[in-house]
């Protein structure tokens, strides 16, 4: 199933005219193709989709739901979380609370790989952990906290580079059984968080197009990680813009390993590797 | 005349990609936009090693980073690279395609629909028949279908998969698509 540019199109004004989402500043290819997959998964054409979206608003909400992609893992890129370990959340040891908020979470595994990490430095119990997604069906597997082990075996590498080894010290060792924080089940192919991490985040629905103020906090720290590659420049720059009123002066935002900020907005930032520090 | 360079291969082909780019000069006229399968453990270390002998700098691009001539571009390990209209990469992380991310099927298609008839698609030797679909896309729009000899490669099944695919313009050994690339003005 090929779509034109127009019929994309036409999917997003219908959507725009139907609802308070809007994807007109969404990046066109992957749109386009998430568009595409949506019509071969409910094996209708584009009209057939459209009338349902019109007529049927769970339907309308699911579709919304199935543009989002959900990609994550615990301790995706250890380099950015070994970062975060002994570069920047040492910088909060002193405050008196931690705010941070995951926009575009997803199923919550790095909002669990954060509070592991502020555990290990004594911190998680100052942390206010906030953590937001569009996606209604992946905050509720990110409150689960269930993930198959066969398919993320690679969580448990990521977690020794990142919470058993330290790069800047090669005889150090911290052997920090799995046990602490996640059970995993071979049988059941399951890894499941422990319920004292589970408990904590505060998990909200929030469309970073529509913007607003989800919490009526500010924050030390934002993680929006592999979101903005599917958002136009423009609307990358509306989101970096957010986030800079969200954020504390010297508070860090960090995003994905390949994701940078351009334009004007940089200059109210210090770039420190993958961080940007609030000026 | 040409306004882009894309190259498709899988891990075996990194030997052919090195002495590819080796070979071209410091001011090569065009982009080239590499989207290279890769073995599952190694994410990285791949660009530093193209980088070692090339002339041209070899980068794994950012999200909406702008295409520029004299440079490689090479997919970053687990993303698609998609090329937009407006000449800028756009990465993504959804799901494997061909059982592959990088997908070289993508780069090929979207490259062939921001640069038209003013792309050469090169596929190189691979282990599946991720490319095929791209190199055809890519000659429906009017590019130039490079494919290696297959006499040449290890692995055969994505050089033979895009010849069953598309009538392409040239089969090449590594030698002569050298040969066309340093000819290019």
């Amino acid at each position: 199933m090929v779509l034109s540019d127009q019929e994309v199109q036409f999917f997003v004004n219908t959507i725009k005219n139907t609802s308070e989402y809007d994807f007109s500043e969404y990046s066109e290819k992957s749109l386009k193709r998430r568009l595409q997959k949506i019509l071969i998964d409910n094996n209708t054409d584009l009209i057939g989709l459209i009338n349902k979206i019109k007529t049927n608003k769970p339907f309308l909400e699911k579709t919304v739901r199935d543009i989002t992609v959900n990609t994550t893992e615990l301790f995706r890129d250890p380099q950015i979380w070994q970062t975060l370990r002994y570069r920047i959340l040492p910088k909060f040891a002193e405050n008196s609370n931690i705010n941070i908020w995951h926009a575009g979470c997803s199923t919550g595994q790095e909002v669990y790989s954060m509070m592991i990490l502020l555990n290990e430095l004594g911190l998680l119990n100052k942390a206010k952990i906030f953590a937001s997604d569009l996606n209604t069906d992946a905050l509720e597997a990110a409150k689960k906290g269930n993930y198959k082990y066969r398919f993320n075996i690679g969580y448990l590498d990521n977690f020794d580079k990142v919470i058993k080894e330290n790069p800047y010290n090669y005889e150090e060792y911290n052997d920090v059984p799995y046990s602490k924080y996640f059970k995993i089940d071979k049988i059941s192919d399951s890894i499941q968080i422990n319920d004292f991490l589970r408990q904590k985040p505060i998990f909200r629905q929030h469309d970073l197009v529509q913007g607003g103020d989800l919490y009526f906090a500010k924050f030390d720290l934002i993680l929006c990680r592999n979101v903005i590659i599917y958002f136009k420049y423009s609307l990358q720059n509306k989101v970096f813009k957010l986030f800079h009123d969200h954020l504390y002066t010297n508070g860090f935002l960090v995003l994905g390993m390949h994701e940078t900020m351009l334009g004007e907005i940089t200059s109210r930032f210090d770039k420190k590797g993958q961080a940007y520090r609030k000026k | 005349m040409y306004k882009a360079v894309v190259i498709g291969g899988s891990a075996g082909s990194f030997q052919v990609i090195t002495k590819i780019l080796n070979s071209l000069p410091k001011n090569f006229p065009l982009p080239i936009l590499l989207s290279l399968h890769r073995l599952k453990h190694v994410r990285s270390g791949f660009v530093e090693a193209l980088s070692i002998k090339s002339n041209i700098p070899i980068v794994e691009p950012y999200d909406k980073e702008t295409i520029k001539p004299g440079k490689g571009y090479l997919a970053p390990s687990n993303y698609h690279m998609f090329i937009e209209l407006n000449k800028r990469i756009a990465l993504s992380t959804e799901e494997p395609v061909n059982h592959s991310r990088p997908s070289i099927d993508l780069t090929f298609e979207t490259a062939s629909q921001a640069y038209r008839d003013k792309l050469i698609g090169i596929i190189l030797s691979g282990a599946n028949r991720d490319g095929a679909y791209g190199l055809k896309k890519l000659k429906q729009a009017g590019g130039v279908a490079i494919v290696q000899d297959p006499k040449e490669c290890q692995v055969k099944t994505m050089t033979e998969a895009s010849l069953k695919l598309t009538n392409v313009d040239h089969i090449f050994t590594t030698e002569q698509i050298i040969n066309f690339l340093l000819k290019i003005k």
